[in-house]
């Protein structure tokens, strides 16, 4: 018996799938529909990654990154992002005040990053040098003010939203801050009864109290958890496939990739893969990455990994159908 | 994992029989497409038989086959994902046997869940056998039409086969030429040997071109021009020589003194004449004037007899002038050289004879060659059991040939000449006679037939009344297949419903002039038959 089979977990698969169930049922207190929006979230979450929200106003957006933050016990904070919005109004700033006994000095304010959930909204609003100071801390978890490096909390979520209309006066985020998103969550528009039980939720006398019942310690347990499922072999080689068919120059690559794909998925894609792949078996009750769970995350892990050229905004071709076409090439090999 | 491995063996069964029956699809298809192929390929490149090549592409078509069941003969990694695959397993059977000895808590919980679904794992999902639909109807299309290809007739390889049985036809009237020049190799004394060499290298030469001939109908047409040849050595003279000593030989047989040299030249043995011309020379001094006074008349007469001989007649005279002159030794010496003389008569006699036989022979040599030309292929045996009774009619015909000469002279009433007779048919065969001489002759005859044609042949030294030489030759209007294999040889000399020879070959050779006169039969070929009846012509 190896030392490694001795070592108990801090978290039982049991528990892991318990807790995502419980977290995911106060959720559904608020949040009308959209299950597969906050199974999305919560993998990307427990993934330790950030989100990339997109969708139209009113859909609940705002209202789910809040609600997340009230549930898991974790700090919550937004900002609104604008074009004026400047990056020491994200990262904080140094400020000059004054000690009892008459004595100025510089002092650190922080920002709204310093917190455990940010709610970045309508991200494609401020100019890139904001956008690169909020996604400088996004990879490095980290913010330099002066000469000052300081740490951000752990753990530390970003859930940006973007609008897909109204691009005037928008500034699109680099591709390569795209791939630092572990998911790119579509936002549906709710079916009818959905939506008439958001009016009937909303409408009404009383609101829903959301009560915390996962914390940050839970989140990094069940993320530790995650990264033990095994993957066997054939898996991984197709999570590579999957990966490799979003080059346009590669052998797997279909015909809507090399006719319409500009750049393909960097490994990071491969990586979200395979980490959210195996969050989602615990989810369903497994303890092995199977080819359902990467097929699964495959659209929120490669939709904003895969760069399309002109040919395909002429065609009216989207990331969605080339990752649908990714997935079928690969699918049986 | 005992489930789980129960669960994997059944399934890699049930995969082993979906692989034998792909792979058994597959081999048939091969061994189908295959067969049509070579198939298609016969036409053009015949092969016969052809069974030898079909059987090779069933054998590759099951090399095929079991080669492609044993390598695809599935792991248990590739039986635990199709299992996974097909019975929903969502890579737990994938996973618990890449993993099967690891340990770790995890890793043991994984193979728990993996022995539970396989113990709940109905094979039923699986599905029944899919035959291979598409490749089984390649297979089945492609085989039936190589089959119907296998039916039809193959022109190619009648070329094929007709080519075989005329190469066949060649080597066998080469070998049956070979073994002629061999029989009549050896000379005898007093002939020419220059002669004997010429018949020998011209038998030699038809063999050689009979077996060297591209085709039968060129074979046929070698021996006919080697016939001609050989019909260059025969000598006109040697039947009017043979008669003048028989018609002598019967002169002196009246007299006592030189009767046993008259029968010796009445009966053709001229080897017996010889001696006994030589005795009775040497005796001439024991007989009495009287004696010898008969003798010289007897000689006298026996040289007037001669006439055909002058030779002969000239020593028998000098023989008869010196007896009656009473010159013993001058008598002596002309009768010694009558003595030479009927030697020579004696061994050209046996050389012509040979020179007919040899002629003989090359006419049956052709007709194995004419039969396998006219593409009756299919009648070969009854064709050779034809010849052997064809071989036995002529054998036991000679007295028959000697008989047709005597008929043919007698009826013509002609003392000296040659006759030639010819006939064809079937059923009826064909006889060929050929007779000098004065009161001796040859008879000679030969025959052809198709499905119980017979011929008969002979030679022999009847005595007979003068032939003469231009006299009609008929053969039979119409031929009759008794298909017996009998030898009815019709007989020269018969002339009812009959035709001429010479009108029979002018419609024989303008019919083959007519056929031959294609664009692609070489010129070379047309002219050989121009000369083949050029040469009957004459």
């Amino acid at each position: 018996m190896r030392a490694a089979e001795e070592v108990q977990p801090a978290m039982q698969p049991e528990r892991f799938q318990e807790l995502a169930h419980i977290i995911e049922q106060e959720l559904a207190k608020l949040i009308v529909g959209q299950r597969e929006l906050v199974r999305s979230v919560l993998i990307a979450l427990i993934a330790g990654g950030h989100v990339l929200l997109e969708g139209q106003p009113g859909l609940g957006k705002t209202v789910l990154v809040r609600s997340l933050g009230d549930v898991l016990e974790l700090s919550f904070a937004r900002v609104q992002f604008t074009p004026d919005l400047m990056p020491a109004d994200v990262t904080g700033t140094n400020i000059v005040t004054e000690d009892d006994s008459g004595r100025r000095r510089f002092e650190f304010q922080p920002g709204p990053l310093f917190t455990n959930l940010l709610l970045a909204d309508e991200i494609n609003r401020a100019t890139p040098k904001t956008q690169s100071a909020l996604l400088e801390a996004m990879q490095e978890r980290q913010v330099t003010v002066g000469d000052r490096t300081r740490a951000l909390p752990r753990p530390f979520f970003v859930l940006a939203t973007q609008n897909p209309i109204e691009l005037e006066g928008t500034y699109p985020l680099p591709e390569a801050q795209l791939d630092r998103f572990l998911f790119k969550l579509l936002v549906p528009f709710p079916g009818p009864e959905d939506l008439a039980e958001i009016a009937r939720r909303t409408t009404g006398v009383t609101e829903a109290d959301l009560q915390p019942v996962a914390s940050g310690d839970d989140l990094a347990a069940m993320s530790t958890l995650a990264r033990e499922v095994p993957v066997a072999e054939p898996v991984m080689e197709r999570a590579v496939r999957l990966l490799l068919a979003t080059h346009p120059e590669r052998p797997e690559a279909p015909e809507d990739v090399r006719r319409y794909v500009r750049w393909g998925a960097s490994p990071r894609g491969l990586q979200t893969l395979v980490l959210a792949g195996r969050i989602r078996a615990l989810l369903e009750g497994r303890f092995n990455l199977a080819l359902d769970d990467l097929e699964a995350v495959a659209a929120p892990a490669l939709r904003h990994r895969v760069f399309l050229n002109f040919e395909a905004d002429a065609a009216g071709v989207d990331s969605e159908r080339v990752v649908a076409a990714v997935i079928d090439a690969t699918r049986g090999k | 994992m005992k489930p789980v491995r129960a669960l994997l063996g059944r399934v890699r069964s049930r995969l082993l029989r979906d692989h034998a029956l792909t792979w058994a699809a597959n081999g048939a298809a091969i061994a189908a497409v295959l067969a049509l192929a070579a198939e298609v390929g016969f036409r053009r490149w015949p092969l016969d038989p052809a069974w030898p090549a079909l059987a090779a592409a069933g054998g590759i078509g099951l090399a095929v086959a079991l080669a492609g069941w044993v390598l695809a003969w599935p792991s248990w990694a590739e039986v635990a994902r199709v299992a996974d695959a097909r019975l929903g397993g969502r890579e737990r059977l994938t996973t618990a046997m890449q993993f099967a000895a690891e340990g770790g808590w995890l890793y043991t919980r994984q193979r728990e869940d993996a022995a539970a679904f396989a113990s709940g794992a109905d094979l039923a999902d699986l599905g029944p056998l899919s035959p291979p639909v598409k490749v089984l109807a390649v297979a089945a299309g492609a085989g039936l039409v190589a089959l119907a290809l296998a039916l039809l007739p193959n022109p190619a390889v009648q070329a094929l086969r007709q080519h075989r049985i005329e190469t066949a036809a060649q080597d066998q009237a080469a070998n049956q030429v070979q073994q002629i020049a061999q029989q009549l190799g050896q000379g005898q004394a007093g002939e020419d040997p220059a002669q004997r060499q010429a018949l020998t290298k011209e038998l030699q030469k038809a063999a050689s071109g009979a077996k060297q001939a591209p085709n039968a109908q060129s074979a046929v047409a070698s021996l006919s021009q080697a016939q001609d040849a050989l019909r260059q050595l025969q000598d006109p003279a040697q039947g009017q020589k043979a008669d003048a000593a028989a018609s002598a030989g019967a002169q002196l047989a009246q007299n006592p003194a030189s009767a046993k040299a008259g029968q010796a030249l009445a009966s053709q043995n001229m080897q017996a004449a010889s001696n006994e011309l030589n005795n009775l020379a040497q005796n001439l001094p024991n007989l009495s004037a009287q004696q010898q006074q008969q003798l010289a008349q007897s000689l006298a007469q026996a040289a007037q007899a001669a006439s055909g001989d002058q030779q002969l007649q000239s020593s028998l005279n000098q023989a008869s002038q010196a007896l009656q002159q009473g010159n013993v030794q001058a008598a002596q010496q002309a009768l010694q050289q009558a003595a030479q003389e009927a030697q020579s008569v004696g061994a050209s006699d046996q050389f012509q004879g040979d020179v007919n036989q040899a002629i003989n022979g090359l006419q049956q040599a052709k007709q194995p060659l004419e039969n396998a030309a006219s593409g009756q292929s299919g009648q070969q045996g009854q064709q050779g059991q034809t010849g052997q009774g064809q071989q036995a009619g002529q054998s036991g015909q000679q007295g028959q040939g000697q008989q047709a000469g005597q008929g043919q002279s007698n009826q013509s009433g002609q003392g000296q000449g040659a006759g030639q007779g010819q006939g064809q048919g079937q059923g009826q065969g064909q006889g060929q006679g050929q007779g000098q001489g004065q009161g001796q002759g040859q008879g000679q005859g030969q025959g052809q037939g198709q499905g119980g044609t017979g011929s008969g042949g002979g030679s022999g030294g009847s005595t007979r009344p003068a032939g003469t030489s231009s006299e009609p030759i008929y053969v039979p209007s119409q031929a009759q297949d008794t298909g017996n294999g009998q030898n009815q040889g019709s007989q020269p000399g018969v002339q009812n419903d009959l035709v001429p020879y010479q009108q029979v070959l002018a419609d024989y050779r303008a019919s083959a002039l007519n056929q031959v006169d294609r664009a692609d039969i070489p010129q070379q070929e047309q002219q050989l038959v121009q000369q083949y009846f050029s040469g009957l012509g004459q």
